[in-house]
């Protein structure tokens, strides 16, 4: 009998999914298997089972799996999850997003030999470098001011892989901008994440002797999020499960479909589900959501998808709130009639289970003023958050957590983040290596273990102790340096999270006591008791006169918010919006208009 | 390998198996010991941490500051996802055929900014592929370990102790796989034996002796009731003390011939490896046997390596996950060795060096190949341990070369040359074997001209065979026989003036030879006056009627009738050129 040493702890959950039909489908697949997962439906669960599963039974180290996740956060949330299960993250299992695959595991390790033209040791331009460097072309190009956007020419590379084609060419001014940008990076020795993908997917296409190699050491491919994933991604997938011989099991939901400015498309997801040698699985069950919730949101999608709640009975509120002064004002009858409500009507609700939305950082910002008016401590994860997660910075506010406490009880465990350390190196360690970084690293967290302190000398202890001389020694690391600098500078005496204790680094992300603040296209994956959406305006969601496919795409974010809820839901809006040119008294989102009529026919 | 030990530059394409032969003290055992650096689980990182002995002599006083590097290249392993997957960021070339690389490099610091004052200034790395940061691990060399039997002096005492027996795994799986009912079985079957065995008449009258006297002793009161029998013993234990047995569980293993005893290492050693890897615990066994010749007898050896050399492999399904690497000595090992698998090392004394070369590479068309794995037997074995070889056609001068040899005071023996029949007249074979793209061991040929009436002799055409194997791009189309000769003696191939037995005739051995014909020869009057003739006057002599005669008495024979016979002054001319151009050649 081959030897295990995978935990058999996924067999105990696992009992769970029989009640579940389309969960046991999943988990019993053997082939290729698509699961089309809506929103609470159980998926992460699922997706970990299996994964789980798949390492006790179908593969044997140095065989294994990888699993590509949408973000660094995702990816985090999964390894949280399967070191639950006794599984850490090790040469044979890989969790990460698709632009760590493509460096760790495709052009790292064929990428010279291939003859790919980029720069070898690959060094990613931070994110200061790359926009310098956008910024230096454009202008070169075009003239200062002129109005060709960086998210075009980002969208532009990402969907269109084909560049002697003619959608490539059609836009012509993006096409000599992403090729001038290009040579631009390479002259600095530097490629972008961009580029990752970009040659991931040259590399597994051009190259047939790539498929073998990666079969042998990846003969499982699980792919979560989808349908935020991109259509290089998505040739990656068909080229290696269809031509190599890798196993596919893909979760996503192609109505959750929010990242068309990345070239992502839920289409592609559907396009797979569809095919004969691939196993469809529908969830239909929603664990998350009060029924009201869920035939609302499948009214705001304008889809019927049948989706059933788990628990009939429970009690749901669908609130729309017209409030006075615009998003200021709805941001303080949130902090001021919502919450206190929201707190009251359920024994043991904290702040952790409410969360408000927006669209985007500039409607972050007045809202994380009113809410630090009233005084209530917060997380606010946008783009104007004072570092991007990346998983240098993940890693400091686990390395948190444990010494914050975590460690009594083993989450997270020390030897996951141990094993996370050691893989920051871009070089596989000699054993003699590793057995001594692994020490100096123990030493050092044992050393800041504190029940409390402030967040910034941790982060500093950490720095001089261990992280700096990692930086340095590393120029792969040099984007997500870039994070930690911030991070740091935020944590400063003066800076925004100044006064942010240990406990509360370590929990940035799921804290019970701290209100949520995101955006809609942050809360995806997440759920809350009570989701407040802001600035529901023409104007704003969805924008004035978007283009059919950005309305569908902007009718899909306002669908992911509403399903982000398990008891209740508050809409507000004012009917006008702030713009550059003043107030606009365009009305309030035409899908507010549109549920309010569709809930009211149900009704009758 | 680079700078290692004997060696100060060697790259060597090996076989499928590999056989590594050459003289004592040239580096067989460093050779291996290279290999181990890399791929041995069992090395601790102290033993990975050379010494000064360990860089190559030749660098003198300048050891310091010097890399050694030991690299190894793998192909063949697509068939196996998993050594696929062990060998990913090792790949140096996709190939087909795909090559994955693995390098020992013993260096200064990389981070020293100064030259080496001592070796406590390097250090030694392991890496895959051509990037030296891609660490290999000692996963790898777990799953993919080197296992080196050294010369099976000890079999027997490891055999005796269980800690080190390879028959231990065997047992234990015995004794796991066991069900209740047969466990239950064996428990009854040893209790009746014991209950059998005590209640015997003779035992239990022992018993009550021995009881008898401790009443005697101590008196009803002190005395406890005794029995005889085999101590209580659990199924574990018992499984544990089985031992092997031979000649029908008469005798141990201890009172069995060291050959037996190393036969039977072997044959556990390979169930073993079989057993690692059904277990999953290692994926493929490089699998080291140093000088195996020890004790074992030799048709024996040849028995034993054909089966670890392969020969096993087309009787079974699946090829075992098995390398099998073997230093020898004998001719016996290297007569049963693939053609291809001969690793031949030999000092070069110009470079003071051992170098390496392999049949691998060299020029074997298949049927060369076939020929060679043919012929190829023990005696012909030693052209692999030669300095020299010289080729010859048959028993005739196999027999009469090494006397023409002595009598020319050119000790074939202790010079290193080996005479080989080649059993007829295709040399071809040989000289890709022998030649500079194959082991390149210097070699002469001696063969006859063969007259061919009208028509050009014989061996114009057979030289020419040779000759295109040395020199490229030669016409040889309008050069007549004497020409061709001409040119094959820079080569060192010589002919003589027809066929051997009438040019000794002739040479001044007429009368010895005559003698021997009589001798061995039940021959009429008229025979014997007709060879009387020839004698006396040598140009009568009929060839053909000579070799007519010889070949009643065999010709093998009928030479080493001559050879005590033979001098300096009746050594033909061609074979004492050859015999001074292959002295000349390996001095």
């Amino acid at each position: 009998m081959p030897s295990r040493n995978v935990s058999a702890a996924y067999l105990a959950q696992a009992v769970d999914l029989a009640d579940n039909r389309g969960q046991q489908v999943a988990y019993d697949s053997r082939g290729n298997c698509v699961v089309l997962a809506g929103p609470g439906s159980g998926k992460t669960k699922t997706l970990v089972l299996k994964l789980a599963r798949i390492l006790a039974e179908d593969v044997r180290a140095p065989r294994g799996a990888a699993c590509i996740t949408y973000s660094q956060e995702c990816a985090r949330e999964l390894t949280r999850r399967l070191e639950r299960l006794g599984l850490r993250e090790a040469p044979n299992l890989f969790i990460g997003t698709v632009h760590g695959f493509c460096l760790r595991h495709l052009l790292m390790p064929y990428g010279r030999l291939a003859g790919l033209p980029v720069p070898f040791p690959l060094t990613v331009a931070t994110q200061k470098q790359s926009e310098q460097a956008m910024k230096r072309i454009g202008d070169r190009l075009f003239g200062v001011g002129h109005p060709n956007k960086p998210i075009d020419l980002g969208r532009h590379r990402r969907s269109i892989l084909d560049r002697t084609s003619i959608v490539w060419t059609s836009e012509a001014e993006l096409a000599s901008w992403a090729v001038g940008y290009e040579a631009e990076l390479r002259r600095a020795g530097l490629v972008d994440y961009d580029d990752l993908v970009i040659f991931g997917q040259r590399l597994v296409s051009e190259h047939d002797w790539v498929l073998p190699l990666l079969q042998a050491k990846f003969p499982v491919l699980a792919v979560d999020e989808y349908q935020d994933l991109g259509v290089a991604l998505h040739r990656i997938v068909k080229r290696v499960v269809f031509d190599g011989g890798i196993r596919l099991f893909a979760v996503g939901d192609p109505d959750q479909s929010i990242y068309g400015f990345n070239g992502a498309d839920g289409a592609l997801l559907h396009e797979l589900a569809e095919r004969g040698d691939v196993e469809r699985v529908q969830l239909q069950l929603n664990y998350r959501s009060a029924s009201s919730i869920i035939s609302a949101s499948e009214m705001a999608l304008g889809e019927a998808r049948g989706y059933q709640s788990n628990d009939p009975e429970r009690q749901a509120v669908i609130a729309f709130v017209e409030c006075a002064d615009g998003l200021r004002g709805q941001a303080a009858y949130a902090v001021t009639e919502i919450i206190p409500a929201a707190l009251a009507a359920k024994p043991g609700r904290e702040l952790g289970d409410i969360a408000i939305l927006y669209r985007d950082y500039r409607a972050g910002d007045i809202v994380a003023e009113a809410v630090a008016a009233a005084r209530l401590d917060f997380v606010r994860v946008d783009t104007a958050a004072p570092y991007r997660k990346v998983a240098l910075t993940s890693w400091i506010e686990d390395c948190a957590a444990w010494c914050a406490g975590g460690w009594r009880e083993a989450r997270p465990q020390l030897r996951g983040l141990l094993d996370r350390w050691l893989g920051f190196h871009r070089a596989r360690l000699s054993d003699a290596e590793a057995r001594e970084e692994m020490q100096k690293v123990t030493r050092l967290l044992w050393s800041l273990r504190a029940r409390d302190g402030l967040a910034r000398d941790f982060v500093v202890a950490l720095r001089t102790g261990s992280l700096d001389a990692l930086m340095a020694a590393e120029p792969s690391l040099a984007d997500q340096r870039e994070q930690v600098e911030r991070m740091a500078a935020a944590l400063a005496a003066g800076g925004p999270l100044a006064d942010l204790d240990l406990a509360s680094l370590g929990g940035r992300d799921g804290s019970p006591l701290h209100l949520n603040l995101l955006t809609l296209h942050s809360a995806k994956g997440c759920e809350y008791d009570v989701v407040i959406m802001v600035g529901l305006d023409l104007g704003s969601l969805p924008w004035r006169n978007e283009s059919p496919d950005a309305l569908r795409e902007s009718r899909r974010l306002f669908y992911v918010g509403l399903t982000r809820a398990r008891d209740e839901v508050h809409m507000l809006y004012s009917g006008y919006v702030e713009t550059p040119r003043g107030r606009m008294y365009w009305g309030r989102s035409p899908f507010l208009n549109e549920l309010e009529r569709r809930m009211s026919e149900a009704e009758e | 390998m680079s700078n290692f030990a004997n060696f100060s530059e060697i790259d060597v394409q090996t076989g499928d198996s590999i056989v590594i032969v050459g003289e004592n003290k040239v580096g067989k055992s460093n050779f291996i010991r290279g290999l181990q650096l890399i791929l041995d689980p069992g090395l601790s990182e102290r033993d990975r941490q050379l010494g000064l002995e360990h860089f190559w002599d030749g660098l003198g006083e300048d050891k310091l500051g010097e890399t050694i590097e030991i690299s190894v290249d793998l192909t063949d392993f697509t068939h196996d996802p998993r050594l696929m997957a062990h060998l990913n960021d090792c790949v140096v070339d996709p190939g087909p055929p795909m090559v994955a690389r693995l390098t020992y490099r013993f260096q200064p610091k990389s981070n020293l900014g100064r030259a080496p004052d001592s070796l406590a200034d390097y250090e030694y790395i392991i890496f895959g592929g051509s990037d030296p940061d891609m660490a290999i691990g000692s996963s790898l060399r777990r799953m993919l370990p080197l296992d080196v039997q050294v010369a099976l002096r000890d079999a027997e005492k490891d055999l005796a102790s269980w800690r080190n027996s390879p028959l231990r795994p065997l047992i234990e799986q015995l004794a796991s796989s066991l069900d209740e009912a047969t466990r239950e079985e064996i428990q009854e079957q040893v209790n009746d034996a014991q209950s059998e065995l005590a209640g015997h008449v003779e035992v239990v009258a022992t018993a009550q002796q021995i009881s008898d006297r401790l009443i005697a002793i101590a008196g009803e009161q002190h005395a406890v009731p005794l029995t005889l029998g085999l101590a209580p013993t659990r199924v574990d234990a018992l499984l544990r003390s089985l031992r092997l047995l031979i000649d029908n569980g008469a005798r141990g293993i201890g009172d069995a011939s060291l050959g037996t005893a190393n036969l039977i290492f072997l044959a556990l050693k390979s169930l073993e490896l079989d057993r690692l890897v059904a277990d999953g615990e290692r994926d493929h066994t490089f699998f080291v046997i140093e000088e195996p010749e020890a004790h074992l007898h030799p048709h024996v050896q040849r028995l034993v390596y054909r089966y670890f050399l392969g020969g096993a492999a087309d009787e079974q399904d699946d090829v075992p996950p098995l390398t099998t690497i073997l230093t020898t000595h004998s001719p016996h090992i290297a007569s049963v060795t693939p053609i291809r698998s001969i690793v031949l090392l030999r000092h070069d004394a110009l470079e003071d060096a051992t170098i390496a070369v392999s049949t691998a590479t060299a020029p074997l068309t298949e049927r060369d190949e076939a020929d060679l794995q043919r012929y190829i037997d023990v005696s012909r074995g030693e052209i692999f341990f030669a300095r020299g070889v010289i080729l010859v056609e048959g028993d005739a001068e196999r027999f009469l070369i090494p006397a023409f040899a002595e009598a020319l005071d050119i000790p074939l023996d202790m010079l290193g040359i080996t005479v080989c029949s080649v059993g007829g007249t295709n040399f071809t074979p040989y000289v890709n074997l022998l030649g500079p793209q194959g082991l390149n061991i210097p070699h002469v040929i001696l063969t006859d001209r063969d007259p061919n009436g009208a028509s050009a002799p014989r061996v114009r055409r057979r030289l020419i065979n040779v000759l295109e194997l040395r020199e490229r791009g030669i016409d040889y189309r309008h050069m007549d026989a004497d020409a061709v000769i001409a040119r094959a003696a820079r080569f060192g191939y010589f002919v003589n003036s027809n066929t051997l037995e009438p040019v000794l005739f002739t040479g001044g051995l007429a009368e010895a030879m005559q003698e021997i014909i009589e001798e061995e020869l039940p021959i009429g009057d008229a025979k014997r006056a007709e060879l009387q003739k020839w004698v006396d006057d040598l140009d009568d002599l009929d060839e053909d009627g000579l070799l007519a005669l010889i070949e009643r008495i065999g010709k093998g024979r009928f030479a080493q009738a001559l050879a005590p016979q033979v001098d300096d002054d009746t050594c033909p001319d061609y074979i004492r050129r050859a015999l001074e151009y292959i002295r000349n050649a390996v001095a």
